[in-house]
């Protein structure tokens, strides 16, 4: 199945107000509410392309209603699952 | 905090991608982090797949999860919410108006570095003292003072005022810091010491920063001077606002810049700087008068229009920006912090004056047992962080207590004036053994003057340690007492030494046993229906075991002043004539008629609770969800390590209290009676007490009050009522009036 190939991928969602997430892709459900785990947040660049430092969140939970585009990185094979938290 | 911790964590793991200086939606490009040491990196390339996603996820069933064995619904859950106002603290920028910071704020033009008007410049300077005081009531300073953008580059401001009250809140922020610091009586919920990377002005010296408030402040009064009313010409109404700007701005750079070396002096520690700390604070109070009297000079903001949109619960005037640390936070935080208000803020300040004034006082405490009591009694105020802190650095600082004596002196002092142990006379044998008594004293008597410092819902946790501390050096007391006994008995003038260094520890022991069930009270932990067995143990046990060491203390000394007198001329005049005033009276006298006082009011709450349980008018909680021997040792967990006195089980408490040991039947009425007694005997008691001080005031009002009420339930008043009693804890926090 096609998701399961896709867990633990590093995964950019780009969210409603313009904000960008990349974290690991680790679960998921019908109504395509997305947890990245490791996720760091990243601002669209202002006027000058000058772009903010990404802040680190952690563990997040994107509502499928916010989400605009999905990314999923394909050069890199998915890393194995850590042993630890994902938090 | 933990969410930080995290994040360090997460940072290390290489899974996590590092990516800045480039847009992450173009593909195929290398990113890396610019301020970050080398670290791995990572190349995307990223395809989308949305569509593809949104198909996938339509096979999965109505609450299905999709993940792998080791992520559950548990870790789903410990997820934050993106697009959630409440937890997702990234969302509130992106909405609205855009957050500049200093540069960018400059660059727009909205704000102004020079050609402040007086408004402008009072109304900054009265929100930055708002901003500082919220930041004092424990909020965090990037949500707080540190949203004021001046701060971020005082050194571009051009106007000199503005510069320089800048500069020294960046200083008094430094100081304030370093005080809480140092003191170490601080918990997360009082104190939050981060600047989040912001520096505060170290090029700029302390000294350089007080001249720089000094010569705006002289240019100030000069001002104030010229706009001065004349005798006998009209005032021109220009000249008089002219005046009282100057004044308003005046007071407020002449006040940070005394408080701060009010805060500086005290720090020094010194004989000299306390009066000069003293007298900065007394003009500091009467320049928070002028600025409670002159808010209104100051600018207001606008009231925030709806369609604005930003979400910030407080209008803000030039300067600041509510928003601008939003994202330096850790995901996990408050997401709003009320400020306060100008007005509250400066009252504030006007009562913070008055705390480190007061504090200040502690200077006059000579002997370790005045300066607990200082301190203790300071504690019963609630003070503020920084004032609790700077009681601690004052006295507790650096290697010496204040006065210059060390910890281990100080504490041979207190147990000489206390019970006078032989072994701490001139010439004393086994010398060694008893300094080496004093040193391992000082540790835990340390650890007793700090927890006075903690806010009073952990002093509770704190004493409950403390009592391990002190239950090991009874037991190393009581050695110590045992070996001088032994080698006193042998010596040229041979003495008993029995329990002396013992009951001196015992003493303070027995006053945290008591301060722990106390605080219970005023914490207001315990149910109605506990109450019998609290004040119970506190009648039976702790009040006479007090009462016993504070008597055996006194027996000792008075022996001591008997030995003293027979040896004759040996030991001096001015010790002789000391010890005959001492005489008239025993030293403990009021101490141990305070304490039997306490002992029977207790003895009276305990027999009232046991007649309201009788009567049925305590609510008991259900019997099959309870178990009031786990409750019991809950309470009274803290005291099993002590020894002495050694910790009373609940089946002692039971058969001790059980009515069918007494001879008649027992009915509420004369439980009430005995209640009724033991009321009458607390406020005989403390009607002796000559010196009365409000708390000895309001105990007997307490007292004299519960007797009328115990006299009416006696006689049978409102016995068919069902309604229950009411306890009335306004009078005093620990001991209630009861209201039926």
């Amino acid at each position: 199945m096609k998701l399961e190939k896709w867990l633990h991928s590093s995964m950019k969602i780009e969210m409603t107000d313009g904000r960008t997430l990349v974290g690991s892709f680790v679960c998921t459900d019908r109504d395509n509410n997305i947890i990245l785990g490791s996720c760091t947040e990243h601002l669209r660049p202002d006027e000058d392309g000058r772009e903010e430092e990404p802040r680190v969140l952690g563990l997040a939970m994107i509502p499928g209603r916010h989400i605009v585009s999905i990314c999923i990185d394909e050069a890199s094979q998915p890393p194995q699952p850590p042993t630890s938290m994902y938090t | 905090m933990a969410a930080s911790s995290t994040d360090t964590s997460l940072e290390r793991n290489d899974f996590t991608p590092s990516i800045s200086g480039a847009r992450p939606t173009t593909s195929g490009i290398n990113f890396q982090l610019s301020t970050m040491p080398p670290r791995p990196e990572v190349t995307y390339n990223w395809i989308n797949i949305t569509s593809e996603f949104f198909h996938a996820t339509k096979d999965l069933q109505l609450g299905e999860l999709l993940h792998d064995d080791i992520f559950g619904l548990f870790e789903a859950m410990s997820a934050i919410e993106m697009m959630d106002p409440k937890m997702d603290a990234g969302m509130m920028c992106n909405r609205g108006k855009k957050v500049l910071n200093f540069d960018q704020a400059v660059k727009a033009g909205a704000l102004k570095l020079n050609n402040l008007t007086m408004e402008e410049l009072v109304g900054i300077m009265d929100s930055m003292l708002a901003c500082l005081v919220t930041w004092l009531e424990g909020h965090s300073a990037a949500q707080t003072i540190l949203t004021c953008l001046y701060l971020h580059k005082p050194l571009s401001i051009e106007d000199r005022a503005l510069r320089a009250f800048s500069i020294q809140t960046l200083k008094l922020i430094a100081i304030i810091n370093n005080i809480v610091h140092s003191a170490g009586v601080f918990e997360e919920e009082d104190f939050q010491p981060a600047l989040y990377g912001y520096g505060v002005c170290s090029e700029v010296s302390e000294v350089r920063a007080g001249g720089m408030m000094r010569e705006v402040e002289e240019e100030l009064q000069r001002a104030v001077k010229a706009t001065r009313n004349r005798q006998g010409e009209p005032w021109d109404p220009k000249m008089q606002k002219q005046h009282e700007d100057a004044v308003a701005l005046f007071s407020r750079i002449r006040f940070m810049r005394l408080f701060y070396a009010a805060l500086a002096a005290i720090m020094r520690r010194e004989q000299v700087s306390i009066p000069e700390a003293e007298r900065c604070l007394v003009s500091c109070n009467e320049l928070v008068c002028i600025m409670q009297n002159t808010i209104g000079r100051g600018l207001r903001p606008k009231q925030p229009k709806d369609e604005e949109g930003n979400k910030v619960d407080y209008p803000v005037i030039m300067g600041f920006e509510p928003l601008v640390n939003q994202r330096l936070l850790p995901p996990t935080f408050p997401r709003y912090t009320r400020l306060r208000t100008r007005k509250e803020a400066m009252n504030y300040l006007e009562e913070m004056v008055g705390r480190l004034r007061h504090i200040t006082k502690i200077t006059h405490c000579t002997t370790f047992h005045t300066a607990l009591e200082f301190i203790e009694h300071f504690s019963e105020s609630r003070p503020c962080v920084l004032s609790r802190s700077l009681a601690q650095v004052l006295y507790l600082g650096g290697d010496k207590l204040w006065g210059g004596q060390g910890m281990a002196e100080a504490l041979r002092e207190a147990a000489r004036s206390f019970i006078c142990p032989p072994a701490l006379l001139p010439k004393a044998p086994a010398k060694d053994y008893v300094d080496s008594f004093f040193n391992r004293c000082v540790r835990p008597f340390e650890q007793l003057i700090q927890t006075c410092g903690h806010n009073r819902a952990r002093q509770r946790d704190k004493v409950a340690h403390l009592l391990e501390e002190f239950a090991m050096l009874q037991d190393e007391a009581d050695k110590v007492d045992a070996y001088l006994h032994n080698v006193l008995l042998k010596s040229d003038q041979p003495r008993p030494h029995l329990a002396y260094l013992g009951t001196w520890v015992l003493y303070h022991t027995l006053r945290l046993m008591i301060k722990y069930l106390l605080t219970g009270f005023t914490l207001e932990l315990y149910a109605v229906h506990e109450y019998h067995y609290v004040y119970w143990y506190l009648y039976e046990f702790v009040y006479v075991w007090l009462v016993s060491a504070l008597s055996r203390a006194d027996a000792m000394l008075l022996e001591q002043d008997g030995y003293d007198t027979n040896k004759g001329g040996k030991s001096g005049r001015s010790s002789k004539n000391k010890n005959r005033n001492k005489k008239k009276h025993r030293p403990y006298g009021k101490e141990i008629t305070y304490n039997q006082a306490l002992q029977h009011l207790c003895g009276g709450y305990y027999k009232a609770m046991l007649g309201l349980r009788e009567a049925g008018k305590v609510k008991l909680p259900l019997q099959e969800f309870d178990s009031e021997q786990v409750r019991y040792e809950h309470r009274f967990l803290p005291f099993s390590v002590v020894m002495t006195p050694p910790p009373v089980h609940y089946d002692q408490f039971l058969s001790m209290t059980d009515l069918s040991n007494f001879p008649q039947p027992v009915s509420p009425a004369t439980l009430y009676h005995d209640a009724r007694n033991h009321f009458f005997k607390a406020r005989s008691l403390l009607e002796t007490i000559h010196a009365h001080n409000t708390e000895v005031q309001q105990l007997l009002k307490v007292v004299k009050t519960n007797f009328v009420v115990m006299k009416l339930l006696e006689g049978g008043h409102k016995a068919d009522d069902p309604t229950r009693p009411q306890f009335d804890f306004t009078t005093h926090p620990c001991f209630p009036i009861i209201k039926i």
